[in-house]
């Protein structure tokens, strides 16, 4: 088990690396920052000036070690849009996006495994056809164009939710639901096939063989059983959800990172952009790390093969 | 510049848009709409810029009390409310409400007294005495005095300012008592006024000593008709009206709250749904979509921008049949621009006639080229170009509203008088970088921005030589007559001037001009008073709300 933990640490710290190494090479080579932020009159003695307080003008190993040594301890400078430190612009903005994640992964969940047991148990039912059409309208339907007609019709027409931003209670469940939506459908199609698979297995059917209620072999032999690929899944999407959805934040005015994000890169804001791009990377690892423990932590076979 | 990156932003927002239908041209500067039965409300338009004026109820007599709160959706969160570290228009808006300048600059650009109750000039035009207003009180009850003015020079110069140019246009700011100062340049400024309308807002001396830049960002603090609140990042701005104003009867609203909005669709929908009751920048699409809806008020006017494809003579350019004048008024006369308004953008656009906008000093004095194929045939024989030329072309991509197509529209019209241009596209970092070294093809593509009410920084940063780094053209006569403009202080001659410099540019055009982009807001319709500028500056000490919640 620790021998399994190392190993998967060693790869996570490995992959935490490339990815610094991408993200600072990325936004090198895409334009010069110095000529972007300052005004269009700025002269060329006020952009060098500019450049040399940044450190733009050094050799980029410099630089390189540089934001590493720092980046280590999470600073990633001061953001040139907003003239304060990157990381609290980040930590600022992670309360909504939690909360937005959280919501829209609960109703994921709650909407989805439901579903997915019941088209898995009786495959070919009514209900079956339901919870494929709905993972297919889920996995399909482009989220922006939903959060749209979302807005028009539950928020213009209706007046049920506010159209934009984060304030009362409600203002979560439509950016909530569109940013759950697809991984609800994920969820229908992954329970639905992982329960079609084990209902024809045998201890299922000496469950059933030796007088075990329905419920009961539906909730302790087949959910648990199938709750394992289900759980890797929730992990993996709750760590992308946690970055911040670009599109559904936008659309509808949520403060998180999704937003910040999108700011930041239309103004080349590089300490913010490197900030929530190295932030975002380490709880999507983080979290994929914490999914294999688990998962190896309910299923013996992964931790023994180790 | 900064607006270029707005345009970015705006462009990585627009993969995220929807736009609905095909809209009907709107009818230029007048919004007509019916609201309800036949009650047609009038809206007359003076002028260009003059926003409808739909006067329902008339104000309430006697000392009016803010009422109401406005709720104000910008296009995106302000970068900061330190006016010399704003980034953009967003961040300019919620400002300016906090604070005065010494001078104000009116709605029909004319400097008028603010917190300086008068000024002199000398007769060199290099020293100025302010005499500044007693007993006006800042938001958190110090005097303002002379001291204030020489700080907010200061701090506008130092660190943590993006626009140190626009305070160090002063040579000197030296208090005489503590209520006359005494503002000195390096030979006539004629842009000094406006530039201290624009940047010199005023801060408290002492309370900027006590808490530092950080500490003023966090809760700033000015003479202005409003105060700060509370600044909920990513989400909303709150501002309380200031009850000691020193103009009399103003604000009229007791409270505004700024929400951010990037999605243009968003504010439409929020708009409607009057969760908000004001908005800037929408679509032409947007904007006839709004039309319908009740409640609603949609203004237009045309931006101080000018779009147009530069020529270049000091780089690329050089040795090119572009050189020749005639070559130039030709390309000119090839394209039409008013074809390529209506068709991309519902016509909502004015074409340019020339180089200075239409809300600027000195307009109105040329026409614009009119789409004349034949004549640009003949100019090209007359310059010995019968069967044209070839000539290379850069345009940047997710840069502005259209803007690909309207360059590949450009690169059509010329091909048919016989130029034939090849057209390449840039991402548009890369472009402003290339265009900043002058590496840009002969022929390029982009827009100027201006806020000063006069077009003097447009031309002279892309007419400058090689002394403006986004210049590629460099004329003597034009230098002349922009050096004479800027030692110019009297205004009817720099309007003589910039006549005589724009039909010089007519004869030896170093630009295809191209529009003026509309720009589009609405609001509920109790929003009373509001007159947004061509800068898309607005100013709300005197908005007032006809039936306040």
């Amino acid at each position: 088990m620790l021998r399994y933990f190392l190993i998967r640490l060693g790869q996570s710290l490995a992959l935490m690396f490339g990815v610094l190494l991408l993200v600072f090479m990325m936004l090198r080579v895409t334009g010069d920052p110095a000529a972007l932020m300052l005004p269009r009159e700025a002269s060329a003695a006020e952009i060098e000036a500019f450049r040399e307080r940044m450190g733009f003008n050094r050799p980029i190993i410099v630089q390189f070690v540089d934001f590493l040594s720092k980046a280590v301890v999470g600073d990633f400078g001061e953001s040139l849009h907003f003239r304060t430190p990157a990381m609290t612009l980040v930590t600022q903005r992670l309360p909504a996006t939690v909360e937005l994640a959280a919501t829209g992964l609960l109703f994921a969940v709650l909407i989805g495994v439901p579903i997915g047991m019941m088209g898995g148990l009786k495959p070919g039912s009514a209900a079956d056809s339901l919870a494929r059409l709905l993972a297919l309208m889920g996995q399909s339907i482009p989220n922006f164009w939903l959060a749209m007609l979302m807005i028009l019709f539950f928020g213009v027409q209706l007046r049920w939710f506010p159209t934009f931003g984060r304030g009362a209670w409600n203002s979560v469940v439509m950016p909530a639901f569109v940013l759950g939506l697809p991984v609800m459908g994920q969820i229908v199609r992954l329970t639905r096939s992982t329960v079609l698979e084990i209902r024809s297995e045998d201890f299922v059917r000496t469950a059933y063989s030796k007088g075990l209620e329905p419920p009961v072999i539906y909730l302790k032999h087949i959910l648990r059983n199938a709750s394992i690929p289900i759980i890797s899944v929730i992990g993996v999407q709750f760590g992308y959800m946690l970055g911040g959805s670009i599109y559904i934040e936008t659309i509808f005015a949520w403060p998180g990172m999704g937003q910040l994000l999108q700011l930041a890169i239309g103004w080349r804001d590089f300490p913010l952009v490197q900030a929530i791009a190295i932030f975002t990377s380490t709880v999507v690892i983080a979290l994929n790390l914490l999914t294999d423990l688990v998962y190896a932590i309910i299923d013996p076979r992964i931790r023994y093969g180790f | 510049m900064k607006a270029k990156l707005l345009g970015l932003l705006a462009v990585i927002l627009a993969v995220s848009m929807i736009v609905v239908g095909c809209a009907p041209a709107p009818t230029p500067q007048v919004v007509e709409k019916v609201v309800k039965e036949t009650v047609v409300v009038e809206k007359p338009v003076e002028k260009t810029v003059v926003v409808e004026k739909q006067v329902v109820v008339t104000p309430t007599p006697g000392k009016p009390q803010p009422k109401g709160t406005l709720r104000f959706a910008l296009s995106g969160e302000p970068n900061s409310l330190y006016i010399p570290a704003t980034a953009d228009k967003n961040a300019d808006i919620a400002a300016s409400q906090l604070y005065d300048p010494l001078v104000f600059q009116d709605d029909d650009g004319t400097i008028v007294p603010a917190l300086a109750e008068s000024w002199e000039v000398s007769k060199d035009g290099t020293e100025y005495i302010f005499h500044l207003r007693k007993g006006v009180t800042f938001h958190n009850g110090e005097p303002f005095t002379a001291d204030d003015v020489i700080a907010t020079w200061k701090y506008g110069m130092g660190e943590g300012s993006s626009w140190p140019d626009r305070y160090s246009i002063a040579k000197s700011v030296e208090k005489i008592d503590d209520y006359t100062v005494r503002v000195t340049t390096d030979g006539p400024k004629p842009l000094l006024l406006v530039t201290m309308h624009d940047f010199w807002s005023i801060i408290p001396n002492e309370y900027m000593e006590k808490v530092g830049l950080d500490g003023f960002q966090q809760h700033p603090i000015g003479t202005g008709p409003f105060m700060f609140v509370e600044w909920v990042k990513g989400d909303h701005i709150t501002y309380q009206a200031n009850p000691n104003y020193w103009r009399e009867g103003q604000p009229r609203v007791e409270k505004v709250i700024f929400r951010f909005i990037t999605e243009s669709s968003t504010r439409v929908a929020a708009l409607t749904a009057d969760e908000i009751d004001l908005t800037k920048r929408l679509t032409a699409e947007e904007a006839n979509q709004l039309l319908s809806v009740p409640g609603v008020k949609v203004i237009q006017y045309p931006v101080a921008r000018i779009f147009y494809i530069a020529f270049n003579n000091l780089t690329t350019g050089k040795g090119l049949p572009t050189e020749d004048a005639k070559v130039r008024q030709a390309m000119n006369y090839a394209v039409d621009v008013d074809a390529i308004l209506k068709s991309l953008f519902g016509g909502a656009g004015k074409r340019a006639a020339g180089f200075v906008a239409s809300s600027e000093l000195g307009y109105g004095v040329v026409k614009p080229f009119p789409y004349d194929p034949e004549k640009a045939k003949q100019l090209l024989a007359e310059a010995g170009y019968p069967n044209g030329f070839k000539i290379d072309m850069a345009c940047p991509t997710g840069a502005y509203s259209h803007f690909e197509e309207v360059c590949q529209a450009v690169a059509g019209y010329l091909e048919k008088v016989g130029i034939k241009v090849n057209l390449e596209f840039m991402e548009s970092a890369h472009y402003w970088d290339l265009e900043a070294k002058k590496e840009l093809p002969p022929l390029f593509g982009d827009s100027w921005a201006d806020e000063s009410g006069e077009a003097y920084n447009r031309l002279k940063g892309a007419l400058g030589g090689w002394d403006a780094p986004y210049s590629s053209w460099s004329d003597p006569k034009i230098d002349e007559l922009l050096d004479a403009i800027s030692k110019e202080v009297d205004q009817a001659k720099r309007k003589a001037l910039y006549e005589e410099l724009q039909v010089y540019m007519q004869e030896n055009p170093p630009f295809i001009y191209l529009y003026e982009p509309y720009t589009f807001e609405a609001m509920r319709d109790r929003v009373m008073d509001y007159y947004p500028r061509a800068s898309e500056m607005c100013y709300l000490n005197k908005v007032w709300l006809a039936t306040p919640e």
